[in-house]
């Protein structure tokens, strides 16, 4: 940590400074310029607020030099992590591929959506039971009921499930059924929650909130490696800027950033990211281009008539050109699409909660 | 367009819009809900601003249906632009690179990275000669010494240039050296200037400004092609955001998006879009990936000595990968980069 002092400040401030670092647990190093003195503190300070020396006398400014994540970082971590989940890996050279709907709504209208995606090319499957809507007074899902039609699509087509949870309450119903628990935008800084799941041992998708820096992302992730789940996938959703022609504005800058900063799986979901279907292949594929490790997108059998996200929700037709082009995509970068399990596989998986 | 009324809004109140509306020489259409009335006003308002009904009594907000846009628009123009340069085209199928320092610093170190872009498949030669730098007080370009230099690697290498004009004084000197003008993102709502480019025949690159939104870029382009220069390229270069990992935010969605209002070619410039050599490469894939039409990357054969923008120039050896990389994902989505003429 970089300590800046005042121009005018006085030595009694100065020593208190140095005699606080110290306190720390830090080593103090001294340059004193023409203008400004500058303290370096050093040591770890991942722990160690900049507010702790911003508030003492004489103090201009304080900058952190080292990352204020640690579990989550590449320096600590050099190589990618991969998590296996059903029958693929993600994090590894293959990019795996989530769709479904935004919300479950019906059982047909979920098995169709699962059918239709698994036939398609996707690995796992999305819906959400407990929905965070800007309204209180649009659908707000299934709930509990919905669990069961994931469970039932999950048995029927062999692919992991990915649910978001909205609050703690909802934790022991959902360990029964779902096999990777999404922390939406929403929660990206709900702590209570992301330290509860830090305790499990299930596999979450962190979604980045719609105004959190890349930095504040890496902190939400260090909630749940630091209780002891290690398997955090990292999730660009787009980001809000002053420009309206999107819903949001896909921070395609996150994904290389995000790969050089941590050894976590990063994914993009751009139907969040762009809001309209008619953008959804085009950033798709971009985001392979720029070095994701997969994607989630949101596919409903019948856009118009969907309770949520219709507008930015793929046909599956639409689907089934978007895993296309995204394979040719990966295969010029060196990588490829993960394995389909095989029916055999499928069938000989036992699903969970059931 | 439509005027949505207050809810409390009086019956003299519309009269008093439907007035306006047929003074503007469009026909209103009157659409009465239970709380609000809404009224249509139909027919070409493109030139018309929404302030004329903004500000009368009882009107609670104006929506524009329309695209205030005409000339850009794909509507107006539903195949894609396509401008020749020397040897290549832009906004067809072929993907153009544009590539070179920031700066024009000297001639050596032009005429070296000018040779070195070209190797490694250069289409075109970029470099600024007048820098519109954030302080006064560091390089601020070589001025007409750096378009003489510009000459001479346009001479060697057989590369078309593009160098940034700053003010509309400094037309009359550019278009004497240069191939394409570049209107910088602190420009792109220089009227005057996008006036006095418009009446040349100038092909003209055209970057979006930090905190412009879609629609302003399009109406800037607009201020240029209706003097009658037909040749505009839009350029994405990253937006201000509340992220500060990188200099600005690429806003990736802005290809697909441009790409479907308007028929003019679409660049990306992923060095200023990102700000670091280390994602430059990432981010140029994602740009084509997503359907741009071309890149301008900025190269240095000496980043670290850079009088400018060196911490997000790549070395010669790090484009000749990136030219590499951009090639294969141009074939991934059925384009190719465009040929190099010799």
């Amino acid at each position: 940590m970089m300590i800046i002092m005042k121009p005018g400040s006085t030595q009694v401030e100065l020593e208190h400074v140095l005699d606080h670092i110290r306190e720390n647990g830090l080593t103090p190093h001294l340059s004193i310029g023409e203008d400004h003195t500058v303290i370096g503190a050093i040591g770890d300070t991942h722990a160690i607020p900049t507010a702790l020396f911003e508030v003492l006398d004489g103090v201009e400014s304080v900058i952190r030099i080292s990352q204020p994540y640690k579990l989550a970082s590449r320096q600590f971590h050099p190589k990618n992590s991969i998590f296996p989940l059903d029958g693929f890996n993600v994090g590894g050279d293959e990019i795996a591929i989530i769709a479904g709907p935004c919300s479950v709504e019906s059982r047909e209208q979920l098995l169709d959506t699962a059918q239709a995606v698994r036939s398609a090319g996707a690995h796992a499957l999305r819906g959400g039971v407990f929905k965070p809507r800007t309204s209180p007074y649009t659908f707000q899902g299934l709930g509990e009921d919905g669990l069961e039609l994931v469970a039932e699509a999950r048995q029927l087509t062999g692919m992991p499930v990915v649910v978001e949870i909205t609050s703690i309450t909802q934790l022991d119903i959902m360990l029964k059924y779902v096999d990777v628990f999404q922390i939406g935008a929403r929660n990206m800084q709900n702590f209570a929650l992301l330290s509860e799941i830090g305790k499990t041992q299930t596999p979450v998708l962190l979604k980045r909130g719609m105004s959190a820096t890349i930095e504040e992302l890496l902190m939400a992730s260090e909630y749940i490696l630091s209780g002891g789940n290690q398997r955090v996938i990292l999730c660009e959703r787009g980001i809000r800027t002053f420009e309206t022609a999107t819903r949001n504005t896909t921070d395609i800058n996150a994904i290389p950033v995000l790969k050089a900063l941590t050894h976590l799986p990063v994914i993009l979901d751009p139907s969040h990211s762009t809001g309209h279907a008619d953008y959804v292949t085009a950033i798709a594929r971009a985001a392979i281009a720029a070095g994701a490790d997969g994607l989630i997108v949101e596919v409903h059998p019948d856009p118009a008539h969907a309770l949520s996200d219709g507008r930015q929700s793929l046909k599956p037709e639409k689907f089934v050109e978007l895993v296309k082009q995204v394979g040719q995509i990966a295969e010029v970068i060196g990588r490829k699409l993960a394995p389909l399990a095989t029916t055999e596989a499928t069938q000989t998986h036992t699903s969970k909660g059931i | 367009m439509l005027i949505i009324m207050h809810p409390a809004a009086s019956k003299e109140q519309i009269e008093n819009v439907l007035a306006a509306i047929e003074r503007q020489n469009l026909t209103a259409h009157l659409i009465q809900g239970v709380e609000q009335t809404v009224i249509g006003a139909v027919g070409d308002s493109h030139s018309i601003g929404k302030e004329v009904f903004e500000i009368l009594p009882g009107v609670a907000a104006v929506t524009r249906i329309s695209q205030p846009y005409k000339l850009a628009s794909r509507q107006f123009h539903p195949k894609n632009s396509i401008f020749p340069l020397d040897g290549f085209s832009i906004g067809g199928e072929e993907i153009a690179i544009i590539a070179g320092p920031c700066s024009v610093e000297s001639r050596e170190q032009l005429l070296q990275t000018a040779l070195a872009v070209r190797q490694a498949g250069a289409n075109a030669l970029r470099g600024g000669v007048f820098k519109p730098r954030t302080s006064p007080y560091v390089f601020q370009g070589l001025g007409e010494e750096g378009l003489e230099y510009l000459a001479e690697a346009r001479e060697q290498t057989g590369m078309p240039v593009i160098a940034e004009v700053m003010s509309v004084a400094q037309v009359e000197l550019m278009v004497k050296y240069v191939d394409v003008l570049q209107v910088g993102a602190r420009n792109m709502q220089n009227f005057s200037l996008l006036r006095a480019i418009g009446e040349t025949r100038i092909p003209v690159l055209l970057k979006r400004g930090m905190s412009a939104t879609i629609e302003e870029l399009l109406m800037a382009s607009e201020y240029i092609l209706s003097g009658g220069n037909q040749r505009v390229m839009l350029c994405e270069r990253g937006i201000r955001t509340f992220e500060i990992a990188t200099r600005n935010t690429t806003d990736i969605n802005a290809i697909p998006v441009l790409k479907s209002l308007t028929h003019l070619p679409v660049l990306l410039d992923p060095s200023h879009s990102t700000g670091f050599s280390e994602f430059v490469a990432s981010v140029a894939k994602a740009g084509v990936a997503a359907g741009a039409d071309g890149l301008i990357i900025e190269v240095h054969n000496d980043p670290a000595n850079a009088l400018s923008d060196g911490r997000q120039s790549l070395t010669p050896e790090k484009f000749a990968v990136l030219v590499k990389q951009v090639k294969a994902v141009a074939e991934a989505v059925e384009r190719r980069l465009a040929p190099i003429v010799h």
